[in-house]
């Protein structure tokens, strides 16, 4: 079937490969505060805070690894989510669009629910969760109903 | 929207695999027509018939509350 945004089915599976990896790389950075002396690199900036003044258009010294977790967790994400399955048709076309509906009712209201109840540094950490929870929830959702729909 | 693709595919003695693979759909497609879990698109309803050699609406046909 002719579909449009999709990737080629081949992606998928690196996709895969470099999700798993990425995920764990990425909690491990979070909850450590992982931020090794080597990873510390001279990176283009459009703008960055600093104690007395916002630098715009520099180079300045920073520490990567999150920036190396989010980058490979979020490409990786996109190739999950948005790659065709093995033989895309129109019923496994609406699955997607249902589930990406789900997805976005489900990341929204979790936003909400952030929003009204979690406050200060902790708003912040839940914003860097809330960043990838609409790729996660869709990849969650969408594998599940095509699993579904293949049992019965 | 009701369908016999049941039955058709058993006169033909086809498998829902086979169906699926004549009118290049994948098999859950097939399934949830079969259990009126998914109205297909005229396209593939019109595929569908051809396969069977019948007219469409001797394949699918309108339920009341349609």
């Amino acid at each position: 079937m002719k579909t449009r945004f999709l990737f080629p089915h081949k992606y998928k599976k690196i996709g895969w490969i470099f999700l798993i990896p990425s995920t764990l790389f990425g909690l491990f950075v979070i909850f450590t505060d992982y931020e090794p002396e080597w990873l510390r690199l001279p990176m283009f900036t459009f703008f960055a805070g600093g104690i007395d003044e916002t630098s715009y258009f520099s180079i300045i010294k920073t520490n990567v690894a999150n920036e190396l977790a989010s980058v490979f967790f979020l490409i990786s994400a996109m190739l999950v989510a948005f790659t065709k399955a093995k033989n895309e048709d129109e019923f496994i076309t609406k699955i997607r669009l249902e589930s990406l509906v789900w997805a976005t009712f489900f990341h929204f209201g979790i936003l909400l629910i952030g929003m009204l109840f979690v406050f200060n540094l902790e708003f912040f950490t839940f914003m860097i969760f809330n960043m990838f929870t609409l790729l996660i929830l869709f990849i969650l959702k969408f594998n599940i109903s095509l699993y579904k729909s293949k049992r019965i | 929207m009701k369908n016999n693709l049941k039955v058709e595919r058993a006169i033909k003695d086809l498998t829902q695999e086979g169906l699926a693979s004549l009118i290049g759909v994948s098999r859950q497609t097939i399934n949830a027509m079969e259990k009126n879990k998914y109205v297909p698109s005229t396209v593939l309803s019109l595929k569908i018939a051809k396969v069977f050699g019948k007219n469409v609406e001797e394949v699918f046909y309108l339920e009341e509350t349609d």
